[in-house]
């Protein structure tokens, strides 16, 4: 049993980068349009962001520097605002995505209107981010998180075509109904989610609240190959719900019910329960890692103590910056805008973050000041910069496709 | 003076040629011992013919990897070389002058200790 | 002249001893290091500064050397400028945007607290003893330290 829980680090970093509210829909909506069609897109995400959060987690235990303290060595300050800028803009709006998520998931359970929730989810949240111990925030999100499995027996029970199925992942283009611009728009957004710079601050600077060491390299390694392949795994069972459900009546995704109908047309009212926990302690948990995540960047940046392994007032900067993170969340989500919108947007410009984040990675994953004999080998080295060709590509090719899509109208 | 008014400004001889900018001010944590540390001087001034700001150092420690971008380091670092605080004769405002018989050093870094 | 700190007696024996070297020797020849070397910029800006305990007081936004007088010929053989603070505060502002603030207006670390230097550099003593936590001091007391469990540890 403490086994599972050794890997909740990486299982919840990755259920914030794969199966959060934007996430979610996101892949319900690409599962609708597509099929399977940019399953391949998840494949390819899945290994950069183990590829990257290794080297972090590996950084992070070897020299006790999380990453976004290396974005500002190697980057120098100015670079580093400019990521810090970004980063905590695309934090903010993805917590603020996460809370709307969280009270979007308490109304499918409870069927009060989301507005009453959104104040209760983000005190969920701070108090959690207050009081819980590091260890516990994560194996119980991480743990309840995993109900979201559901969604892969779903697909199995809903006994689809395979064939048809495979034939649409190994067939990768566009549909014929759907223009190109549309479908490279999704994949870059499926990428960006995967690889989002928010999990490998979130990890590495868990690996440093777990107090990790030298010796803790084979569960960090651990961590990230059954985190975000399981992550992986999960998106795509969501696509291929909506694809065997959605696709073939032409229904649109424009809210989580329709998220989950696929789960409750296979496995009715049990599936249901089981899918809405899941997808409760998916947003919470994304909330949260996305919540730690602002004041981590921020804390990073500027030299301030943090970490929750300290008591809030010897790290009083630290829960002050996030406190006023979910402030203006709360603030942004009562003027009304659609929380699932919100994400969408920022999803596509974190992927204009990447290359930011992970140049100053790979770099220092090299630098035997730092990582001693624990410096990539040539094969880390070979896939690391090939990843980085990707991402600058992504990068540049976001905010075009953003607009020519009309954000994948 | 701060350190950062001296990074970046324009390096010359005493011809008034200008050689270059100043990358990096190399220090020396051996000077007469004070509370916790030896004090640190100044042993030299880095220079650069063609860039004014190295954040990775590539061009002056043994690291070649990855392989891209050391390359691409080396090649705009290219032309950098460490000049002996004795051999510079002024500091102003954007400018450092070097005296008329300054050498070009070596600017290699010796292997630094891996903090333990 | 340079000005040095008055209240540091072991430098200015060092200064005199080495000006009569200086006149026959170039001093702290860069070739042949006699402690450890390190690039300012490289090793020292923007690293993370912790304290004696290793709780993180603030980064490196800056240095202060001491012994270089704009606009005046430095005679040869006279000692080398030292490190004397590492600065931080308004002096990160400066430093990505220009300008100069005020003297007053620096907090200043002085360079003779660190105890060691390495992928981060180590203070000997505790934070709260310092100009430059005062903001943190502040947040804790006043805001952070008021909110219910705020000083106790994490559950």
């Amino acid at each position: 049993m403490k086994n599972i829980f050794a890997v909740a680090l990486g299982v919840l970093t990755a259920i914030g980068g794969f199966v959060d509210i934007g996430d979610l829909v996101t892949n319900a909506v690409v599962g609708s349009r597509f099929g399977l069609g940019l399953a391949w897109v998840v494949l390819v995400g899945v290994v950069g962001i183990c590829v990257y959060a290794q080297m972090s987690g590996r950084v992070a235990a070897v020299s006790g520097r999380a990453t976004f303290e290396i974005i500002r060595e190697r980057l120098g300050p100015r670079a580093g605002l400019a990521n810090l800028a970004a980063s905590f803009l695309i934090n903010l709006l993805t917590v603020t995505a996460e809370i709307g998520g969280v009270a979007l998931a308490l109304q499918l359970a409870t069927s009060v209107d989301p507005g009453w929730w959104i104040p209760v989810a983000a005190f969920g949240v701070w108090v959690v981010i207050w009081r819980a111990r590091f260890e516990l925030l994560e194996n119980v999100t991480g743990l309840l998180g995993l109900t979201l499995i559901v969604f892969a027996v779903a697909l199995f029970m809903l006994s689809p075509d395979w064939g048809e199925l495979a034939g649409q992942a190994l067939q990768p283009g566009p549909p014929a109904d759907e223009p190109v611009a549309t479908y490279w728009f999704y994949a870059v957004a499926l990428f960006g989610a995967a690889m989002t710079p928010y999990e490998v601050f979130f990890f590495s600077s868990g690996a440093i609240e777990e107090k990790w060491t030298e010796k803790d390299l084979a569960k960090s390694r651990l961590n990230v190959l059954v985190g975000f392949p399981l992550g992986g795994l999960l998106s795509i069972a969501i696509a291929g719900c909506a694809a065997v459900v959605l696709l073939p009546a032409a229904i649109d995704v424009t809210s989580l019910s329709q998220v989950v109908l696929p789960v409750a047309e296979a496995g009715g009212k049990i599936a249901l329960a089981f899918v809405i926990v899941g997808i409760l302690a998916a947003t919470f948990g994304a909330a949260l890692e996305t919540t730690l995540s602002s004041g981590y960047t921020l804390a990073q940046y500027f030299g301030w103590s943090w970490g929750k392994f300290r008591k809030p007032a010897k790290a009083a900067r630290f829960h002050l910056s996030m406190i006023v993170c979910l402030l203006i969340a709360v603030g942004i989500l009562a003027t009304g805008v659609d929380p699932i919108l919100v994400t969408e947007y920022s999803v596509v410009f974190s992927a204009v973050a990447l290359p930011l984040t992970y140049l100053p990675i790979l770099i220092i994953a090299n630098d035997r000041e730092y990582m001693g004999d624990r410096v990539n080998g040539r094969g880390m080295n070979f896939v690391g910069q090939v990843y980085l060709v990707i991402i600058l590509a992504a990068a540049l090719a976001a905010i075009p496709l953003l607009i020519i899509t009309g954000a994948g109208a | 003076m701060i350190l950062s008014d001296l990074l970046g400004s324009d390096a010359f001889d005493a011809e008034g040629r200008r050689l270059g900018a100043v990358l990096d001010v190399r220090l020396e944590i051996s000077g007469a011992p004070a509370q916790l540390l030896a004090e640190t001087v100044v042993t030299g001034v880095l220079v650069s013919s063609h860039s004014r700001f190295s954040t990775w150092g590539y061009e002056r420690r043994g690291e070649d990897g990855p392989f891209l971008i050391a390359w691409l380091q080396r090649r705009l670092h290219r032309g950098s070389f460490l000049v002996a605080w004795d051999d510079v004769e002024l500091v102003d405002v954007g400018r450092v002058v070097f005296r008329a018989a300054y050498e070009q050093l070596d600017p290699m870094l010796p292997q630094a200790p891996r903090e333990a | 002249m340079n000005d040095h700190h008055e209240h540091d007696p072991g430098h200015e024996h060092d200064r005199g001893d080495e000006q009569d070297a200086g006149r026959r020797m170039p001093r702290r020849d860069p070739r042949a290091p006699r402690g450890r070397v390190l690039d300012a910029h490289l090793h020292l800006l923007d690293r993370q500064v912790l304290d004696r305990e290793g709780v993180p007081v603030t980064t490196v936004d800056d240095l202060e050397l001491d012994g270089i007088e704009l606009g005046v010929r430095i005679q040869p053989g006279s000692p080398p400028p030292t490190l004397a603070a590492i600065l931080t505060g308004p002096q990160l502002l400066m430093r990505l945007f220009g300008g100069h603030a005020p003297a007053a207006r620096r907090i200043a670390i002085p360079w003779k607290l660190v105890s060691e230097v390495g992928t981060t550099v180590r203070l000997g003593v505790d934070a709260d003893s310092l100009d430059a936590s005062w903001v943190e001091r502040w947040v804790s007391r006043h805001l952070i330290g008021r909110i219910p469990g705020g000083r106790h540890d994490p559950e």
